[in-house]
């Protein structure tokens, strides 16, 4: 009687099981996908004159259904509570563990997508993959809340910033900008940018980097109260830079300036432009990862001080000195120090740089507790703020003993 | 054996028993938490407080005093005697003078449908708006700290233009901000309100002669300085000057467009809202199609009153100005707010008429 008991038990599990078992999963896959990250690059401050325009708190519509008064019904992509972009955009998607707001700095960003591959050695996770063709994209002003975009009131969902078309290519990389074309009419547009990175045969023993200027037309010229160039530590960079500039590079040792590495003081890299139109990639420059001649080959504390100049200037005869946040606009230092948000160790009359994360990853990796890696960087220069993009490859994991 | 045992379960137990037993006795002394009675519902203690004698007259008088009382929630927003004083409201029977309707949406109008205390506005918030009862919304603005420095907190919070000199007073139902002046509102465009009021009609002649009145009713917003007829006056330009005034002669921009901010909705609060933002003390705005700015500063004076001085700059840049200057000292007749901007009164002109000669 028991045994026959026991035997009806592991029937009823088994049957539990096998009913349990089967169930049919539809993984998410976008066929034929190109790879995009947008930006929203309408940086603003809290100033008088700023204070009656439209809040560039966006959501972006890629292919909408709009019903027969204009009005948004449903749309195949949505980034939602688009942001005003982060000073850092982190080589993989960090933003979704480590903030508690639905403001999100970039596309995907926080959005729960599918995302680009490893592609040529490169982690693509902050790409989104996107069917690739033609493409409606619309942007939109939301108001600065946590409503979801479909859920607001109808008069808060008719406000177009841009309302364009866009053609991806399949497994192409894609870098969309949101921004300001000019400071006195206040025309906005978008500027879509194929990337090439993946695509050239870069060394992993060297550290890219390249520039973009995407201020708008006039802002450097506008008044300097006025644009609150003097809110937040934007240093020299607060009142924008002229629209042709030379970089030049140094590169530290320690936590000071007052370490340089001999070889690498005041090193011409290249010209910089400003440019909202033309959506050409520019050309990366680089420094070797160990150029410290101290480092071990495995770990490097070096970190990098850029000089925007105007033509004619450089860093050993610019008639600037560090106190100055006011340039004319000939001058704008970064320090890509750390992780961005430490301070450099104060030195007397070094006080009007920007910071931003080193452009050197350090990471625990194998063996090594330690161990720096080379990168690939964009630095875009937007009205008075600096932005730094890092995109890393794929490592290896640690190992822990 | 059994019985033995139960003894000595007894004993065992007999210290809980005993505890049981004088547990039991009735205790009248027994201290229980009472609820404080001494908090009050808005409309009574506004009439309870001395500083809100005229704001309780008002709310009595718009008979509006039992459904304060009621379960709200209710944000009080109540101007102090001392508002009420500055603008000839001197005691309780002055307000009989008023139509019962106005004083009814005049209560209205500083009361919000809901329970806003200093924690619910957003931080550093501009131009945040809440309903009030009459249907109408303020316009709440806030500077949290010092130059974006979370460490130096000032919390200067303003309604309207009016300044918050108690915050948080909490009532049973709701809560109450002590203001120090009386919120104005006029439903109509800038337009309509300029055309009601017989002071400012050597400034609205002057508009209209120089093409500059027909914008004032589309939808802005503006900010509108307007010189009274006694300013115009002293400044040399009469109404009979007005009127045998050749436009062609004159650039109108500087004469009369100075006055008026177009695209911008400031209450003379906002200056100094945003000069805790950032280093912004002064505002400069170019006339249209011109090199000469109006500048708007703002000075606070030590009982939190603020006064706004107007002024012609004929570059951006330098202290090069108008000889003449507007503004006004005293808050009541400023923050006029209407549906497409807001109306300050200006005791003087920026421009006479030979700044203004072609």
């Amino acid at each position: 009687m028991s045994l026959l008991r026991r035997q009806h038990l592991g029937f009823y599990i088994i049957a539990l099981l096998l009913i349990t078992g089967c169930s049919k999963v539809d993984y998410v896959k976008v066929d034929s996908p190109a790879y995009l990250r947008v930006f929203n690059n309408l940086n603003y401050e809290k100033t008088l004159d700023s204070k009656d325009q439209e809040i560039p708190f966006l959501a972006m519509l890629i292919d909408p259904v709009m019903d027969k008064d204009g009005m948004p019904v449903s749309t195949k992509i949505l980034g939602d509570f688009l942001d005003q972009r982060a000073p850092y955009a982190p080589p993989y998607p960090s933003h979704i563990g480590n903030s508690t707001t639905v403001n999100n700095p970039e596309y995907p960003g926080k959005e729960d997508v599918l995302v680009a591959p490893v592609l040529n050695g490169f982690d693509l996770s902050s790409w989104a993959q996107i069917p690739s063709g033609k493409h409606r994209i619309v942007f939109l002003f939301r108001p600065k809340n946590t409503v979801p975009f479909f859920e607001l009131e109808s008069r808060l969902k008719t406000k177009v910033l841009i309302d364009t078309t866009l053609v991806l290519d399949e497994k192409e990389v894609y870098t969309l900008n949101v921004l300001q074309k000019d400071y006195q009419t206040k025309k906005n547009g978008i500027l879509l940018r194929h990337e090439n990175f993946y695509k050239l045969p870069l060394s992993d023993s060297l550290v890219y980097v390249n520039f973009y200027n995407l201020s708008s037309k006039g802002y450097w010229e506008a008044d300097y109260t006025g644009k609150g160039a003097n809110i937040g530590n934007k240093g020299a960079l607060g009142d924008g830079i002229r629209d042709r500039m030379n970089v030049f590079y140094t590169l530290y040792r320690k936590s000071s300036t007052e370490s340089s590495l001999s070889n690498y003081f005041g090193k011409y890299l290249g010209e910089l432009k400003r440019n909202t139109g033309e959506p050409d990639v520019s050309p990366y420059y680089s420094f070797p990862l160990f150029a410290d001649p101290l480092s071990d080959g495995i770990h490097t504390d070096i970190w990098q001080r850029l000089d925007l100049l105007a033509p004619g200037m450089d860093p050993s005869s610019k008639p600037y000195t560090g106190i100055q946040k006011e340039t004319d606009n000939n001058w704008a230092p970064i320090s890509c120090f750390a992780n961005g948000t430490l301070p450099l160790d104060i030195i007397r009359g070094d006080e009007n740089y920007v910071l931003l994360p080193n452009m050197i990853v350090n990471i625990h990796s194998g063996v090594y507790k330690s161990r720096s890696f080379a990168t690939v960087n964009t630095i875009e220069i937007v009205n008075g703020k600096a932005y730094l993009t890092t995109i890393q490859r794929k490592y290896a994991a640690p190992i822990y003993k | 054996m059994s019985a033995k045992l139960s003894l000595k379960t007894l004993l065992f137990h007999l210290p809980i028993l005993l505890l049981l037993f004088f547990a039991a006795c009735k205790n009248d002394d027994l201290e229980m938490v009472k609820e404080n009675e001494n908090i009050r519902a808005g409309a009574d203690f506004i009439k309870n407080n001395y500083q809100l004698s005229l704001f309780s007259a008002a709310i009595e008088k718009a008979g509006m005093y039992d459904q304060l009382n009621g379960a709200g929630p209710f944000t009080f927003l109540a101007p102090s005697d001392a508002a009420f004083n500055a603008m000839g409201i001197l005691r309780a029977s002055d307000f009989d003078k008023m139509n019962r309707d106005s004083l009814k949406s005049l209560v209205q109008r500083h009361v919000l449908n809901r329970r806003v205390i200093l924690q619910d506005i957003p931080v550093n918030g501009v131009d945040v708006r809440y309903a009030t009862l009459a249907g109408t919304q303020v316009y709440t603005s806030l500077a949290s700290n010092f130059r974006g420095d979370p460490t130096q907190v000032i919390n200067n919070l303003f309604y309207d233009g009016a300044f918050v000199e108690r915050k948080d007073v909490q009532l049973t139902n709701g809560s109450l901000q002590l203001l120090n002046k009386v919120m104005k509102y006029d439903s109509g465009t800038v337009q309509d309100w300029l055309k009601k009021q017989p002071q400012y009609s050597i400034f609205v002649a002057g508009l209209k002669k120089f093409g500059l009145w027909d914008k004032l009713a589309t939808p802005g917003p503006f900010t509108v300085f307007a010189p009274t007829n006694a300013a115009l006056t002293t400044g040399g330009i009469t109404a009979a000057v007005m009127d045998a005034l050749v436009p062609s002669a004159y650039n109108g921009n500087r004469l009369f467009g100075g006055y008026i901010l177009e695209g911008k909705h400031f209450f003379i609060s906002d200056v100094q809202v945003f000069s805790a933002f950032g280093s912004e003390t002064a505002y400069l705005k170019e006339l249209e199609n011109d090199t000469w700015c109006t500048q708007l500063s703002v000075t606070q004076a030590n009982d939190q009153s603020l006064r706004y001085a107007l002024r012609l700059k004929k570059a951006r840049t330098g202290f090069s100005y108008t000889t003449s200057s507007g503004g006004n000292t005293s808050m009541v007749t400023v923050d006029y707010l209407t549906d497409n901007g807001v109306v300050h009164s200006s005791t003087g002109v920026i421009a006479k008429l030979a700044d203004a000669r072609k």
